[in-house]
């Protein structure tokens, strides 16, 4: 039953809200963005076909409001929702909102979403088709006494997580009794505010484990290939910085019984659409972390090695279309090409320990070549704001050999310019260099390890200050005027005190 | 702004731009800010005594959580205060033993950056006693 998509709403914002009217606009699709206030000065709003303002800045007013998003699309004429990553995209009462208002939601049934991506009842699920998992606790009493004994019999490090989200957000690391009851409020708190619920569960910390996750793929007709898999360890407080694909630490073995492992979750719970399958991997085993219900932040690295648009696929299945067509039969056989990298561009100070940087942008250069991609959400004279996550951008490379993609990686962060807030490309330039990984043997702990400490600000040479100067002296020592770029916004006295 | 550069040391494209009071410019793969004259020799660095006593706020964001009293007693490493800066939260901790002084947010208060929060009477160390 397919059912042709001519207008689509894009409930999320940033790169990928970007990323998404990309692939409509390749399939003569039109885009109503559903945005905040504040995000009139955004790329995506001005690459929109419609826009319609869902509400003010805060996430819980906007971006996290179902019926604001289902009315927006409704009275933007859209016939689908593509709920990007974050806010509402694992939300299975906003897919149902969605169906229930005749709108198709771009991503799997919500039936699909409670089975998979409620991290407790994505276990059960895991538990009864016999796949290996970390030990926890996923019960019910969310009491934080229950809470910290079951901590305890389970043995430290334990880590407390948000049932209901990913991202980092809700997760903290308990390795005392004492500090339990602290870490588990907080990590309710933030899960209340990430994800509208403040559900959590426990599970055994592995410290020197592998992220290795698998993309998943549910055709129209009921089919889950997988897509290969990439390596997130590089990660700090659980929040990922740099990813690739495919991983350079699984046999071809392990990762065929991964691979396998994936599907067979993905299949038993009806998938539809793009997955992503999270596996912790330690000692040649691996554990079933989570589902992800929804395309990852990272999906480029897997487009880029396995030749594949996931956007425009999840788009295409989502009207009924097949997918894939192009690889035939040997879908799930299909060999990765190359390899690519992804970091993540926040905007943070490196040199203070990565505290925010908000601000309006100035220059900002993205220093296009052969196999470099660059996905972002704002320009030179947008704001940086307080109220949504720090990434600016991604930058993707892809070349024919890890070694050759990570001296490439350099390459592009050395010539990338963001002006008017911090980055962390000083940051990544270092970890970029870094021997362990270099040699690709880096664990989820390898921030932990080697880049706790804020990074050292590097002074200029003498005759970098003397450039410095005549440059200097060339521009004029004054700054230029009041900006001209966000003038135009009628919430600016709003959003300029922030 | 792009500048060409011609000297016999350096010779490249360079993007310079002032904003607010502050010069940008990126420059053999490093982007460096520096501040206008008058801020210059204190640039970026805040003396470290004063934090110990001071809480100051790292980062914009919005006041979550308090965790003390006012004349309450805290031991070094522990948690005053919980901020929540996009969507992420941290946790303000006590930078030496001593005494919560002064109370200077609530709970909702919007923040900025470097703005006082809370103050702290160090208490004076102990004869012998180790510093961690």
């Amino acid at each position: 039953m397919s059912q042709r998509i001519q207008r689509l709403a894009i409930a999320n914002r940033g790169e990928v809200a970007v990323r998404i009217i990309r692939a409509c606009e390749e399939l003569d699709i039109e885009t109503v963005l559903l945005h905040s206030e504040v995000d009139i000065n955004s790329r995506a709003y001005r690459l929109a076909t419609k826009k319609i303002c869902i509400g003010p800045a805060p996430t819980a007013e906007s971006y996290l409001n179902i019926v604001a998003n289902v009315n927006g699309a409704k009275a933007g004429g859209a016939q689908a929702v593509h709920p990007g990553f974050g806010f509402l995209s694992e939300n299975a009462d906003f897919a149902q909102a969605c169906k229930d208002a005749g709108l198709i939601f771009v991503g799997p049934s919500a039936e699909s979403i409670r089975k998979l991506g409620d991290k407790v009842s994505c276990k059960a699920l895991a538990k009864s088709l016999g796949l290996p998992l970390v030990p926890g606790y996923q019960g019910e009493d969310q009491s934080v006494e229950r809470l910290v004994k079951e901590a305890e019999a389970i043995g430290f490090p334990v880590i407390v997580k948000a049932a209901a989200g990913g991202g980092g957000r809700g997760m903290k690391v308990m390795r005392k009794s004492q500090e339990c009851k602290e870490l588990i409020e907080s990590a309710q708190r933030e899960a209340r505010s990430a994800f509208g619920s403040e559900k959590v569960f426990l599970e055994k910390y592995l410290d020197r484990a592998k992220h290795i996750e698998f993309q998943i793929f549910g055709d129209a007709t009921g089919k889950v290939i997988q897509l290969m898999d990439r390596e997130c360890s590089v990660q700090r407080r659980h929040q990922k910085i740099i990813e690739e694909a495919i991983s350079p630490s699984l046999t071809l073995e392990v990762r065929r019984k991964m691979s396998e492992a994936a599907c067979l979750i993905g299949e038993a719970a009806g998938y539809r659409g793009a997955g992503t399958v999270e596996f912790l991997f330690q000692d040649d085993q691996f554990y079933l972390l989570e589902v992800n219900t929804r395309l990852q932040v990272e999906h480029p690295v897997t487009e880029m090695v396995m030749g594949v648009d996931l956007v425009k696929a999840q788009i295409l299945t989502a009207q009924g279309d097949a997918v894939f067509g192009h690889l035939g039969q040997a879908a799930n056989q299909r060999q990765p090409h190359g390899h690519a990298i992804e970091c993540r561009i926040y905007a943070e100070n490196p040199f203070l320990g990565g505290v925010p940087s908000t601000g309006k942008l100035g220059t900002v250069v993205w220093p296009e070549g052969p196999g470099r991609r660059f996905e972002y959400g704002f320009e030179s004279g947008d704001e940086i704001t307080s109220y949504y996550d720090p990434m600016i951008a991604k930058v993707i490379v892809w070349d024919e050999t890890r070694p050759r993609a990570i001296k490439k990686m350099k390459k592009v962060l050395s010539e990338s310019v963001v002006f008017g807030v911090h980055t962390n490309i000083p940051y990544l330039q270092e970890i970029f260099s870094h021997p362990e990984f270099v040699s690709g043997k880096m664990t989820t702990r390898f921030i932990d390890q080697y880049f706790s400490a804020p990074i050292e600000a590097v002074a200029p040479t003498p005759i970098e200050e003397k450039v410095i100067q005549e440059v200097k002296r060339k521009v004029g020592q004054t700054s230029s005027g009041p900006d001209q770029a966000n003038e135009s916004s009628p919430f600016s006295s709003f959003w300029r005190g922030v | 702004m792009r500048y060409f550069i011609d000297t016999p040391e350096i010779s490249q494209w360079v993007e310079a731009e002032w904003i607010q009071g502050r010069f940008w410019i990126h420059l053999n793969g490093k982007t460096f800010v520096v501040e206008d004259e008058r801020s210059k020799s204190g640039r970026g660095k805040r003396s470290d005594t004063d934090q110990a006593s001071d809480l100051t706020a790292p980062m914009p964001g919005k006041v979550t959580k308090i965790l003390v009293k006012l004349q309450q007693k805290i031991k070094k490493g522990e948690a005053i205060l919980v901020m929540e800066a996009m969507k992420m939260e941290y946790t303000l901790k006590a930078g030496a033993d001593g005494e919560i002084k002064k109370l200077n947010c609530q709970v909702g208060d919007q923040v900025v950056i470097g703005q006082l929060l809370a103050e702290l009477q160090i208490a004076p160390l102990k004869e012998g006693g180790s510093p961690q």
